[in-house]
Formats: C-alpha cells, sequence, structure tokens
C-alpha cells in the first residue's frame, strides 16, 4: 500500500510510520485546475447535484489518480463521507475506516488509532519516531502562523496554504520542511503591513472560492486568523502529548462550542475586526452561522461557496461593502 | 464643527447640515435646479455655491450620489450610496440589525444591516418598473398627483407586465374596462410592490426599513406591514442618504477627537 488518499486530516504519523505517501484529496481537488470537470464527471456517476461540491470533488480525485487506498472519516467529518465511502468500495476501491469519537473519549480515541496502526502494521515506537520529526515541523508552522498575525508580514493566503497542508505535509515531510524553511525567510525579510489594515478572521471550512484572500488584501485588508486550517497544523500539541493526546485536543471534529472558545480567543489575542464565516452550498455546517452571529460579538460576513472558482460580482461587493464599513469603525 | 452631508440623485439633491452630532437643517432641491443655480463644473469636479444654496457654514462636506452623479464635489469626502444609506438609516433608526429598502427614482436596493455592519445586498437599476418613475409615469397617464395616488391600496386592478413601458398599456385596458381612480392607483402601487417583495424576502429581517422618496407611499407602506413584522419609516425618508453622509463625517470627526 503506497499512496493513501484522505478525505480530512487524520493521524498521518500512522501512515507515515508505515512508509506510505499522505495525499489529502481535498488539496489535489482544488489546486488541481480541473474542479469543475471533476464535478462533473462524479455527477456523471450519478452523484446529485444538490449535495457539497467537496464531496463530489473528493469522490472523482480519488477515482481518477493512482490512489491505493483512502481513509474515509466516519465519524467527526461528514455524514456525507459514510455514503461516499460506500460508493468507493462498490468501485472496487479500498477503504480504510476511521472515526474521531464523538464522546471525544480517550479510551475510544486509542481504539480507533490502534486499529488504524494494526491496519498499517505500525508499532508505537514508529509512531513515536515520526512524532518527533513532525514535531519541529509543527513549530515552524507556527511560527509562520505569527509571521502573520503577530509580525504582519506574511499572507492571509500563504497562512492559509500552509497550514492546511499539514494535513498530508504534501506526502513528504522533508520536502515540505525545506520549502517552508525558504519561505520563512522569504516572509521575515518583508516589511510589516499597515497598521491600518483590516484585520479579519476566517472561520468555517477551506474555501473552494480561489481569489478570497486577495480580494480582501485588494480591500485594504488581510486574514490573519484560518481557524480550521491552524486547527489541521496540530502545532498546539506539546512534545510530550502521546498521539492520542494530540488528536483528543484537536477541535475541528467535535461539537461548536469548543470550537467557539478557540475562536473568541483569537479575536482577542489578534486583535481581529471581523469574521468572515465560510460555509459551503448544501452543508450541514451553515447552521451553525446562526450560533457563529449570536456569539462571536463582532461583525460577521457569512460567505457561501458552491463550485471551485473565483468569487462573484455579488460577493466581491459585499465583502467591499462589509470591509469599507469596519474600516469606518477602525480609523 | 458643521458637516454638510450631500446626496445627489436623479431627481433630487438632498442636503443635511449637523452641528455636533445633531441634524439642524436639511433641504430638498431639484436636481435641475442644482446643476443649474448652485454649482459650476470644473474639471469634471463639481464647485458648489454654498452661499447660494445657503450652507456656507459647512466645515466639511461628506458626498454621496449615483452612477453619473456620484461626482467629485470639490473639497468633499466621496463616500458610496449604499453605505450613505445605511448610516442614515442608523442614524435615524437607531436600530443595528435591520432590513434597508431604499426605493428612489431610478433604482431600489434592499441592504442586510447585521451589527451595524452591511452584510448582504440585492440592488436594481436596470429596471423602471421596480422604481418611483414608475408610479410618476402611471400617475401622470392617470392624470392625477403623486399625492393622490399614494393613499390608495384597496381592490387593486390586476397589472402583470413586468415591464413599465407594457405596463401602461395594460393600464389604459384596465382603465377601458372602466375601473376607477381609486382601484387603478391600488394597482399601480400593488404592482411595484410585488416586483419588489421576492428581493426583500431574500434578506429579510426582523426590521424593514423603508427608506427614498417611495417611502411617503402609504399604499406601498400598507402592503409591506401586512407581510413583515415590524416595519420602520424614518422621519425624514427621502434625506436617509444626506443624513447618511453628514453622520458618517460626524463619526469620523468623534474619532479624530478621540484619537
Ligand atoms: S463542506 Fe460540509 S458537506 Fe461538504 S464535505 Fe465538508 S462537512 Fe461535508
Amino acid at each position: 500500500m503506497k499512496k493513501v488518499g484522505l478525505t480530512t486530516t487524520i493521524p498521518v504519523e500512522v501512515l507515515l510510520a508505515a512508509g506510505c505517501t499522505p495525499i489529502d484529496l481535498n488539496n489535489i481537488f482544488v489546486t488541481g485546475g480541473k474542479g469543475l470537470e471533476l464535478i462533473e464527471s462524479a455527477e456523471l456517476d450519478g452523484f446529485p447535484r444538490n449535495l457539497c461540491a467537496w464531496i463530489k470533488g473528493l469522490y472523482a480525485t480519488a477515482m481518477t489518480n493512482e490512489i491505493d487506498a483512502v481513509i474515509g472519516v466516519t465519524e467527526g467529518d461528514c455524514s456525507n463521507t459514510k455514503s461516499l465511502i460506500e460508493v468507493w468500495q462498490s468501485k472496487g476501491m479500498r477503504v480504510i475506516p476511521f472515526g474521531f469519537p464523538q464522546s471525544r473519549q480517550r479510551e475510544a480515541m486509542v481504539k480507533e488509532i490502534d486499529h488504524l496502526m494494526k491496519t498499517f502494521e505500525v508499532s508505537m515506537q514508529q509512531v513515536n519516531k515520526v512524532m518527533e520529526k513532525l514535531y519541529p515541523i509543527r513549530q515552524r508552522i507556527k511560527y509562520l502562523d505569527e509571521l502573520t498575525w503577530r509580525h504582519n508580514k506574511a499572507s492571509g493566503f500563504e497562512n492559509h496554504l500552509w497550514q492546511v497542508s499539514c494535513s498530508d505535509f504534501n506526502g513528504d515531510p522533508a520536502t515540505f520542511l525545506k520549502d517552508l524553511e525558504v519561505q520563512i525567510s522569504e516572509i521575515e525579510a518583508r516589511s510589516p503591513f499597515s497598521d491600518y489594515e483590516v484585520r479579519l478572521g476566517y472561520i468555517g471550512v477551506p474555501p473552494i472560492i480561489e481569489d478570497i484572500y486577495a480580494l480582501v488584501e485588494a480591500n485594504g485588508g488581510r486574514i490573519v486568523f484560518n481557524e480550521v486550517q491552524r486547527a489541521f497544523t496540530m502545532a498546539e500539541a506539546s512534545v510530550h502529548d502521546s498521539i492520542y493526546d494530540i488528536y483528543l485536543s484537536y477541535t475541528y471534529p467535535y461539537d461548536l462550542k469548543a470550537r467557539l472558545v478557540d475562536i473568541k480567543k483569537a479575536i482577542a489575542e489578534r486583535r481581529l475586526d471581523g469574521i468572515i464565516h465560510y460555509t459551503q452550498s448544501f452543508c450541514h455546517r451553515g447552521i451553525e452561522d446562526i450560533l457563529v452571529k449570536q456569539q462571536l460579538g463582532i461583525p460577521v460576513l457569512t460567505i457561501e461557496g458552491d463550485l471551485p472558482g473565483k468569487a462573484d460580482a455579488r460577493t466581491k461587493l459585499r465583502l467591499e461593502s462589509f470591509m469599507d464599513m469596519l474600516r469606518d469603525l477602525k480609523e | 464643527m458643521k458637516i454638510l452631508g450631500i446626496d445627489i440623485g436623479s431627481r433630487a439633491v438632498k442636503l443635511a447640515l449637523f452641528e455636533g452630532d445633531t441634524l439642524k437643517k436639511s433641504d430638498i432641491i431639484s436636481t435641475m435646479q442644482f446643476y443649474r443655480d448652485y454649482s459650476t463644473t470644473v474639471d469634471g469636479s463639481i464647485r458648489l455655491d454654498l452661499k447660494a444654496i445657503g450652507y456656507h457654514h459647512a466645515d466639511k462636506i461628506v458626498s454621496t450620489g449615483y452612477g453619473r452623479n456620484n461626482l467629485q464635489v470639490e473639497n468633499a469626502l466621496i463616500i458610496n450610496e449604499l453605505k450613505a444609506h445605511v448610516y442614515g438609516a442608523l442614524y435615524q433608526t437607531e436600530l443595528k440589525n435591520f432590513t434597508l429598502l431604499d426605493i428612489g427614482g431610478q433604482d431600489f436596493k434592499v441592504v442586510k444591516v447585521e451589527n451595524g455592519i452591511i452584510t448582504d445586498m440585492l440592488l436594481n437599476d436596470k429596471c423602471a418598473a421596480s422604481s418611483g418613475r414608475y408610479l410618476e409615469n402611471m400617475a401622470a397617464l392617470l392624470e392625477i398627483s403623486m399625492e393622490e395616488l399614494k393613499g390608495h391600496f384597496e381592490n387593486p386592478v390586476a397589472l402583470n407586465t413586468t415591464c413599465a413601458v407594457f405596463g401602461e398599456s395594460e393600464l389604459i385596458g384596465q382603465i377601458a374596462l372602466g375601473h376607477k381612480i381609486p382601484e387603478l392607483s391600488a394597482g399601480i402601487n400593488y404592482s411595484l410592490y410585488k416586483r419588489i417583495k421576492p428581493h426583500i424576502l431574500k434578506l429579510k429581517s426582523k426590521n424593514i426599513v423603508l427608506t427614498g422618496g417611495v417611502a411617503q407611499n402609504n399604499a406601498i407602506i400598507h402592503y409591506l406591514k401586512e407581510d413583515f413584522h415590524e416595519v420602520v419609516v424614518p422621519e425624514l425618508p427621502q434625506l436617509n442618504g444626506a443624513i447618511g453622509c453628514g453622520y458618517l463625517g460626524v463619526l469620523k470627526e468623534r474619532k479624530r477627537s478621540n484619537a
């Protein structure tokens, strides 16, 4: 088993310990430049039109790339994945199930990760070795995040891209680190963004709209917090944490409450002026918007995306007006 | 500090003067008169004769306008019209969460405001049948005043074409059938409302704030109240954009003196 596709962040240490190459299907789907074609081919295979585009993208990406198996996350991500897994299996794809236990109980997590280790035939020792290698990389990613919000030098897109890539470390952690160091030195050499920029947080699933970060910057602001992407990095884990601890403190698969605590902390620490809440068309997480707006206490702009590509004219105008008024409050 | 807000509309120019935090004076003059009597255009920007309009005390000017009317007024801060109207509604209603419906002479806008900030909008400037101009033309056809037109909302005759031009033929058809002025007027008011309602529904919230010239139309207010929770018409709906300009100027001034 060599190339293993992922539908979301999972304990990637296990795969690396087994000598597999992890491939986050989401990343290939949106960066490959063939997003719309992939969705169309999934629809030809019978996926409904009124279904989240990510699911269709994941399906077709796995089918058209040389992937030996897929880790299907059955719990804690998306209920659509459960049905997706069955379709994959019917097409002969090997699917290894993994679940983030909704109880968030330690024993249940131990069981899930142990099962994954058994499937990949790796020992705890091997996993720990990988963890030692990944720890410094995660710390460098944390530094890149600080270069974004504390030193005000990295762009919102860089922050997004590097953090979101921590789900699979682009398949090769060593090269990832090398490239990351190059990027960090480049960012360090820059002069900081203006003090007057509008500082935004981005919450919700990563965007299917490709130019959101660029549009924010074109309107005199910057995204200095990417909530879910940051959660993907596991950078908050300490060097002493076991693999079970790391994935127990990971917030994304669990309830919104825990995420809101995280977001509120970032609002204060990163001095955010407003929040962009991204929701995906046909995604159950859109309901969370109700609580997000009630509880965050700062202006929230909800942007819904459907298909991969650039933002439409209305989204652009909405973002422009929102940021324009935030700037009035700030000046 | 005295701040003058100006909203240059297609039919009328609105002026609102703030002193400190309060609105002191306001006027509405026809756009034609504004250009003819009170301003000269120098190198593409408008030089105002503030003395002639009676606003020579202003220390600062904030202005807005629509499309080609969003001209550079000399020494003024120019802001976009959407924002001007939202600030106007924030000042006049003291609400923070609402859906603003502004029906002007040539366009309408529906703007959703949450926490005092614009979060969504639907704009229409392509369709004359969804603007104040439609009412004016139809009133002219009936040979009645806008005053008379705006009072009738009961038993509207059916006017179903979506186009301002064909709407006239349809109205003539209804006149020929013997309908009287009250039902014909109600039909005109209702047909405008019917075209705008789906847009409000898309961005609705608990409070609907109605501004623009058409906010003086009692029939439209009546229909809105039938369909929506709470309908708020500010005291000076037509001056809302100019008030918003002035109020933003006040906010900026407040920030500056606090800084
Ligand atoms: S965006 Fe929502 S519906 Fe789509 S895969 Fe993610 S969780 Fe599922």
